[in-house]
């Protein structure tokens, strides 16, 4: 098989000597180098039927490996060179799971920004295709829990049991799975921000409305923060919504 | 492998002066200051908000990167209460919420078993199901095209003068255009067929400019930011994957502080906050050329208007755009 990607082909298979002569003749330069083979038995195809059967993923096939969406992808350019919006998808066609395996760290990173699908000219939905490859990848037990998928988690968590997100119990409930220790207050279980072992920049950031003395806004916030924000008749939906998940294979707590 | 697909008509011309209005989460709580100057706007502009009653969170980028039927089950239900008001246009504030509504509009659109199975899961939840698909606008582009800048500059009494904005747009209110601008990004079956044309009240894909044009006419001046004017501040991961988005913000704002601006104009929630939140974290570390305040483009334009600083809840921005007002005599 012809070499598709320079980023396949690992330094240890690469041998090129300084200088190399046989049978009398110098052939040191470019001509020496020997590529040692690789022979991947371990494609899985059916990485690719499950991506298809993703509501997200139908798009795969349209990919014309263009690269259109890496070179727009600002994780790409200004993070880390290894995320590549383009290869995942090749990768995930060929079914090479160790491959996708060991861009695991960097490939839970995308920011969900859509440039990527939104100049495909190929009208591959391509942030959608990468999380359906990701989630794939993650039902078969292939790659760890990320944190954007703890976060992610604990933000449908909240919505599915109340309809409504509270931003003030995002934020510090995030915080504390971080293993900070928020205080809260004896008899409600409510976090106080101004005490507590949190970060330095929560802290300060948080002292600003009572600084400016914005008495409502923080009275809007405490009362957000005492009674959950809720969608009324919400009973019925949670069901249908916890039924749906179930479907989907999400655990929740 | 293009799958054959059904559009509606693309909703050429006006979007209507009363509409749905859905305004999300953050807008009831930490992003008060933009509900609030967004009703002064609109009744100024003579525009009309109809409050969604009982909504549900969109479930934002974060529900969608777990559960495809969950999210559009959430945004199904926002869609059936504003037929249920008699709305076919929704128009929300929030990129995160404007891109929910139109990911389901596509989906529910292009897709008849996905329409099929929702409708069903809506009447099991009890809810009414969906007779059509309503369309939904960023509340930028409605103001845009139901008011537009003559109205604005019409209805200005205290010019922004001598204001240099930047404008941010965020990502995710002009992209994907498959979700919000054009009607298909499958190629037309034959060649006489037109490519399936854009929304008339869409923005630039590419070079957004609604937001300058309406702050503009009230009196500001512009400052070149792009490319970071559509660049993303990190958002569904602001919390979760804190280095790269104290990068990208550290890029937006410096970016716009090299640039001469003396504010930031946002039009969204979230990426107010994923601003504000990294301006004050790049801030305490003594990172250069970040501290440039933001305000909600509409704060900007009710303060133009000839509302005070206390009507627009500038107090509000935890990235104290006061001073910088107050200098320019604005506030
Ligand atoms: S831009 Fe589209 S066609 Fe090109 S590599 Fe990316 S997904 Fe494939
Ligand atoms: S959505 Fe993800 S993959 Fe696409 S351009 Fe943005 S960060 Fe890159
Ligand atoms: S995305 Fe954010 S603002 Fe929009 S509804 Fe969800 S939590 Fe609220
Ligand atoms: S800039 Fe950030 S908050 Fe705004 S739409 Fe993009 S990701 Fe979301």
């Amino acid at each position: 098989m012809a070499i598709h990607e320079r980023s396949l082909v690992e330094p240890e298979r690469i041998l090129r000597k300084d200088r190399l002569v046989i049978d009398g003749v110098d052939v040191s330069g470019d001509w020496n180098l020997i590529i040692l083979p690789r022979v991947i038995e371990d494609y899985d195809l059916s990485l690719l039927d499950e991506i298809l059967q993703q509501p997200e993923g139908k798009t795969i096939l349209q990919c014309y490996q263009c690269s259109y969406c890496t070179a727009s992808c600002p994780v790409h350019n200004y993070w880390d060179e290894r995320y590549n919006p383009r290869h995942f998808i090749y990768l995930a066609r060929l079914g090479m799971v160790d491959e996708l395996q060991k861009r695991a760290d960097v490939m839970w990173r995308c920011v969900s920004c859509h440039k990527c699908t939104h100049r495909c000219p190929k009208g591959v939905l391509v942030e959608e295709v990468l999380k359906a490859i990701l989630r794939v990848l993650a039902k078969r037990g292939l790659i760890e829990e990320y944190p954007s998928k703890k976060f992610d988690k604990f933000f449908l968590e909240q919505v599915v049991e109340y309809g409504r997100i509270e931003d003030g119990e995002l934020l510090f409930g995030w915080i504390e799975k971080q293993g900070y220790k928020v205080f809260k207050d004896p008899i409600l279980k409510k976090p106080i921000p101004l005490f507590g072992d949190i970060p330095e920049w929560l802290k300060t950031l948080a002292v600003k409305p009572i600084k400016n003395m914005n008495i409502d806004f923080l009275i809007l916030n405490a009362k957000h923060m005492l009674i959950h924000p809720k969608t009324k008749n919400w009973g019925k939906m949670k069901q249908v919504l916890r039924k749906v998940l179930q479907e989907e294979g999400v655990e929740l707590h | 492998m293009a799958v054959p697909v059904q559009f509606r008509k693309p909703p050429l011309g006006g979007i209507g002066k009363k509409v749905a209005y859905y305004p999300g989460c953050s807008l009831e709580g930490a992003a008060r200051a933009y509900d609030v100057s967004t009703r002064i706007v609109a009744k100024e502009l003579g525009l009309e908000l109809d409050y969604l009653e009982d909504y549900n969170c969109c479930g934002a980028m974060e529900t969608k990167n777990v559960t495809f039927w969950g999210t559009m089950l959430l945004n199904a239900r926002n869609m059936s209460l504003a037929r249920q008001q008699g709305h076919s246009v929704i128009v929300a504030p929030c990129n995160g919420c404007s891109f929910s509504l139109q990911r389901a509009e596509y989906f529910l659109e292009t897709d008849k078993n996905t329409l099929d199975r929702i409708n069903q899961l809506l009447q099991e939840a009890g809810e009414k199901p969906l007779d059509t698909v309503p369309h939904t606008y960023h509340i930028l582009e409605w103001f845009y095209h139901e008011a537009g800048p003559e109205k604005v500059k019409e209805k200005t009494r205290k010019p922004l003068r001598g204001l240099k904005v930047a404008n941010y747009y965020g990502c995710l209110y002009t992209r994907p255009h498959f979700y919000s601008r054009t009607y298909s990004h499958l190629a037309p079956e034959n060649e006489e067929q037109d490519r399936p044309r854009k929304r008339e009240t869409a923005d630039d894909d590419e070079h957004p400019y609604y937001m300058e044009a309406l702050l503009e006419a009230a009196g500001a001046t512009s400052v070149e930011i792009e490319p970071m004017h559509t660049q993303c501040c990190g958002g569904p991961h602001s919390l979760s994957d804190e280095e790269v988005s104290e990068k990208f913000v550290m890029m937006i704002l410096q970016t716009a502080k090299r640039n001469g601006a003396d504010i930031i104009a946002t039009e969204c929630p979230l990426c107010h906050a994923s601003l504000e939140m990294y301006r004050h974290r790049l801030m305490l570390k003594g990172v250069p050329d970040v501290d440039v305040p933001a305000a909600y483009f509409t704060q900007l334009l009710g303060l133009a208007f000839g509302y005070s600083a206390n009507d627009v809840k500038l107090k509000d921005n935890l990235s104290d755009p006061l001073p910088v007002l107050k200098k320019l005599g604005l506030a």
